[in-house]
């Protein structure tokens, strides 16, 4: 994690360059900006846990995207069976799959800890297979949405109708970065962790206990994807496949935040969805925004490993 | 056609840069085959060939500029290649079909599954003999020093960039080859079935199976995973791929060398008891 | 040392590959059907489909129930029937080898392939290498029947071809204009999936709306590629303002589309949406109501016609609940067609069955009688006419053809307020 006071200078320009441009969207598409917001809120609630784990543990969790995925069908029976509102939900289920977590870090993670990555990479690939052929099982292919009222709540100003419950996805993500950021960095535990993921061995040395830092972020990351599959069913169909492609984009915006850089996942989310808006905000070229996705994110590494190359 | 997907990817993996574009190629090779045969009347067999010299090119240019990438952001770049092949495939309705893709009037000799088992076999024999190569080479070296330290090896007058493009542009090449191999036996391409994911996971996890490295492990876990995945699939109708997961896990957990790494370890135990 | 014992593993194996390659060279198509079948041994029909998919499971006990009907009632030919299912796992190389092990290993007399365009592109040198007569009731792609070619008269194609399908959705409006000439509509707006599906069918609609209303349309990425945001797609339909908007994607758009929609203030006056299958609790969503489907089946038909009881009731009884989507009457009919056809034909050699397949005239649970014409290309080809079906009250009712119909239409699609 970068200190705020260094880069200040730099920061402020960036700032202002941020401000002109949403100056000029809102004055010319009002709407790329609201979709924008909404889309980059849960790129990036989703991404946040799996870079902590990918900063902290130095896991690239491939299951990523399907523990959320489990987590939305266990909102959804939830909610089937016992009448849960999904948002209330995701408390329960945070609990519960937090100790799926340590179960899951126990039995598999910990023990590949010191393999090479690609054997640790495998591992959670094997353990996505197993989540999502496990949700094909027991619940089929056929996808599945529940009904909530306020999914499609609305706000007019003037002319214009646009959807607002998708604002809770950006509102959640800041929720979790700022009490993530604060964890790390104010409490015992939390700075022990961050002492973890910057250099184990000077941690052990200190005494802190690595392992159970390690076992603490592992859970944590899959108890808060898992619960905001609640957030997810609000708006979107479960199916056992869904978490697969958030997986790979969450990958993608921390290689575009830099590993262990936390707030840097909700800037890249934040230019990654209103580019993404604005492309698809064209009529006719919603095809090409996948491009705009990625073409962003080699660009910005590209730049990023030249710039190391000539410092 | 998995074991040399997986084999190519551990060609490249042997430089320690973990690549992900292998179904980007394999799919970029497949169009360049299946439409120079459409467009212009190419010989299937030379098409595939053009198919493989056409990913050789594209590879050797993309590489000047992402192989100053490393690690996980190597990755990150090339996976993100891969998409950007398929968007524009598929985006380009009129020269390559767009979303539905391009049927070709008749597969590969006729279609005699024996005869493209056999362009297969060859295919494979081939990739195995570029390996080897590899392996009895001034390239094994340069690669090995450049994973295992990259400082290192630039300092003892290694040129790890332009190793790098040479393997990155081959591998490729190979990728493209079997993809356009993989186009005629079928006698179609799409952008969903080409540029689908499963033809970078699976590989992975073959040559990971098997043991990297090598040009046995990748093989072998190729044929390993091949068998077991058909076995499992003829058992237990419904949950195969569950099963299959459970195996990749447990693999990993109990032979974090893969099959041939572990096997080579025992060997060894044994003679030295002995 | 090392590099020579790994190099002689490696001969090893390949050489292994090199006998295994030997061994699956069709020793030519094992010399005449093997020896004279003795009573007991089965009809053998192979079927390939999806069973990691809805689709396919469906498809499956389709097949399983007619199987079960067709041996409770002696059988075929005085032998028994079985259906061999093999997933093709939604790949295309699976797909193309089920289709090679269902020839070679269990021998099957025919095939009912029940795959998407994708993975049944595949199949298609394979399939032709063997001339088994085949009953398709997937694949909607024009390029199959591109790949197919007009020589295969082996090849029957119960499902329709995705050019057909416009088609059929037009007759359905042209004849409903007739009968409710005020209400009909004059601009049509289609939101298609960017992949093969959607793409197809916005092409196809082009050419066929162009005489009864203007059309536009644009793409967006389905929910189930990874894709679920149609804010901008709904945008731009809402600023056309079109009488009629329709959406062309999978079963994963159907609600987030309609919440969505509403969220923007978006209704237009016909709401149609046109996925493979809808989401089994969709009905219960009060935005479905007054939702337009094209549909080739719906329980609804089984209050005005008993052989779509009997399916209906006979599925029930055999998995629990109904099927959820066509695809389970469409294999079911074509196992049944396979088994009239042997019937007729006395016999289960090729040629006589093809006859005996053309003179088919099957009543569908979906209410169709399938008969086989020649279409664009390949000359077995059986109608498959969509019924506009709506969500009233939580149900799907069907509107259209006349003789089908349960319920009448609600016009103009409701108002989103107080839903």
């Amino acid at each position: 994690m970068e200190l705020p006071g260094v880069l200040k200078q730099r920061r402020n320009q960036y700032a202002l360059a941020c401000l002109f441009l949403v100056v000029l969207l809102i004055l010319w598409k009002p709407s790329v900006l609201i979709y924008g917001v909404q889309r980059a809120g849960l790129y990036a609630a989703i991404a946040i846990p799996m870079a902590l784990v990918l900063g902290v543990v130095g896991i690239l969790n491939i299951a990523h995207g399907d523990f959320m995925m489990i987590g939305a069908y266990l909102a959804y029976w939830g909610n089937v069976l016992y009448g849960v509102d999904p948002l209330v939900a995701m408390i329960p289920v945070f609990v519960v799959m937090f100790v799926v977590g340590a179960v899951t870090y126990k039995t598999t993670i910990k023990k590949v800890l010191d393999a090479p990555e690609f054997s640790q990479l495998l591992l959670t690939f094997g353990l996505a297979m197993i989540l999502e052929q496990l949700a094909n099982l027991l619940w089929t292919s056929q996808p599945r949405k529940l009904h909530v009222d306020y999914a499609s709540t609305s706000a007019t100003i003037g002319p214009y109708s646009f959807g607002v419950f998708e604002f809770a996805n950006a509102a959640i993500a800041l929720l979790i970065l700022i009490t993530l950021v604060l964890f790390l960095s104010r409490t015992r535990t939390g700075q022990a962790a961050l002492a973890v993921g910057q250099n184990p061995r000077g941690a052990r040395l200190v005494g802190i206990d690595v392992e159970r830092s390690y076992l603490l972020l592992f859970s944590l990351s899959i108890a808060i994807v898992s619960a905001i599959g609640g957030l997810f069913l609000v708006r979107h169909s479960i199916f056992p496949l869904v978490g697969g492609s958030y997986t790979m984009r969450s990958f993608a915006l921390i290689a575009m935040a830099g590993i262990g850089n936390l707030p840097g996942i909700l800037y890249c989310s934040l230019a990654l969805g209103v580019a993404e808006s604005l492309i698809i905000s064209f009529k006719g070229y919603g095809g090409w925004a996948d491009i705009v996705f990625f073409a962003f994110i080699l660009l910005v590494i590209l730049i990023r490993s030249y710039r190391e190359r000539l410092t | 056609m998995y074991a040399t997907l997986a084999l190519s990817w551990d060609m490249m993996f042997r430089s320690g840069q973990p690549g992900l574009s292998v179904a980007g190629f394999f799919g970029l090779g497949g169009y360049a085959a299946a439409l120079s045969f459409l467009y212009w009347g190419v010989n299937p067999l030379v098409s595939i060939a053009l198919g493989c010299l056409f990913s050789l090119l594209v590879a050797f240019i993309l590489g000047l500029v992402i192989l100053r990438i490393r690690g996980l952001y190597f990755s990150i770049a090339t996976m993100s290649l891969s998409e950007i092949f398929r968007v524009i495939v598929m985006n380009w309705h009129r020269f390559t079909g767009g979303p539905s893709g391009k049927a070709l009037p008749s597969a590969v000799f006729n279609g005699d599954s024996a005869k493209i088992f056999w362009l297969f076999l060859v295919l494979t024999l081939l990739t195995v003999i570029v390996s080897e190569i590899f392996e009895r080479s001034r390239v094994h070296f340069a690669l090995t020093s450049i994973r295992n330290n990259e400082i290192v090896a630039k300092s003892s007058g290694i040129d790890v960039f332009k190793y790098l493009v040479v393997v990155f542009a081959l591998t490729s090449a190979l990728q493209g080859m079997i993809g356009g191999a993989y186009a005629h036996s079928y006698a179609f391409i799409s952008p969903e079935g080409s540029f689908n994911f499963n033809f970078v996971l699976l590989p992975v996890t073959m040559a990971l199976f098997g043991g990297i490295h090598s040009t046995l492990g990748p093989i072998v876990g190729a044929v390993i995973l091949g068998v077991v995945g058909e076995y499992l699939k003829l058992q237990l109708p419904y949950g195969h791929l569950l099963v299959y997961g459970v195996i990749i896990v447990i693999v990993i957990l109990f032979l974090p060398k893969g099959i041939v790494g572990t096997a080579k370890e025992r060997l060894k135990r044994k003679w030295a008891t002995i | 040392m090392k590099l020579k014992y790994s190099t002689r593993v490696l001969t090893l194996i390949l050489s292994m590959l090199m006998v295994a390659g030997c061994a699956t060279t069709p020793a030519k198509p094992t010399e005449a059907p093997t020896a004279t079948p003795t009573e007991a041994a089965p009809i053998k029909v192979g079927l390939i489909a999806a069973l990691g998919d809805v689709s396919g499971i469906n498809g499956q006990n389709g097949a399983l129930l007619a199987e079960k009907e067709i041996n409770a009632a002696g059988g075929v030919l005085g032998r028994p029937l079985k259906v061999i299912v093999v997933d093709d796992e939604m790949t295309p190389e699976k797909g193309a080898a089920a289709v090679d092990k269902l020839a070679t290993v269990d021998n099957v007399d025919a095939f009912v392939i029940n795959s998407f365009s994708g993975v049944h592109m595949a199949q298609i040198p394979a399939l032709k290498k063997y001339g088994k007569v085949t009953i398709v009731t997937g694949a909607a792609s024009h390029l199959c029947e591109e790949a197919i070619g007009e020589d295969a008269d082996w090849y029957f194609h119960l499902h329709s071809w995705d050019y057909m399908q416009g088609e059929g959705q037009k007759a359905a409006w042209q004849a409903f204009a007739e009968k409710y000439p005020d209400i009909m509509f004059k601009s049509v707006f289609m939101a298609y999936e960017e992949g093969a599906f959607g793409t197809a069918s916005y092409q196809f609609s082009q050419k066929l709306f162009e005489d009864i209303a203007t059309l536009s349309g644009e793409s967006f990425k389905s929910a189930a590629m990874g894709g679920g945001d149609y804010s901008a797609v709904l945008e731009h339909a809402k600023a056309e303002n079109p009488d009629c908007f329709t959406w062309v994607g999978y079963a994963a758009d159907a609600l987030p589309i309609l919440e969505q929609a509403k969220s923007i203030n978006f209704a237009p006056k016909f709401f149609v949406g046109a996925p493979p299958g809808w989401p089994p609790d969709f009905g219960e969503s009060p935005l479905a109501e007054g939702v337009i489907a094209y549909e080739v089946w719906a329980d609804a038909l089984t209050e005005v016609s008993d052989i779509s009881k009997s399916f209906y009731d006979g599925y029930v009884e055999m998995f629990g609940s109904g099927p959820d989507n066509y695809l389970a009457p469409l294999v079911y009919s074509a196992i049944h067609i396979l088994v009239e056809g042997m019937e007729r034909a006395g016999t289960i050699e090729t040629e006589a069955l093809i006859a005996a397949l053309e003179q088919t005239e099957y009543k569908a649970p979906t209410m169709e009688v399938i008969t086989f014409s020649p279409s664009k290309i390949i000359s077995h080809q059986a109608p498959l006419t969509p019924m506009l079906t709506q969500y009233q009250g939580g149900k799907l009712e069907v509107i259209y053809p006349w003789d089908r119909a349960t319920s009448e239409l609600i016009y103009p699609f409701p108002a989103w307020e107080g839903r």
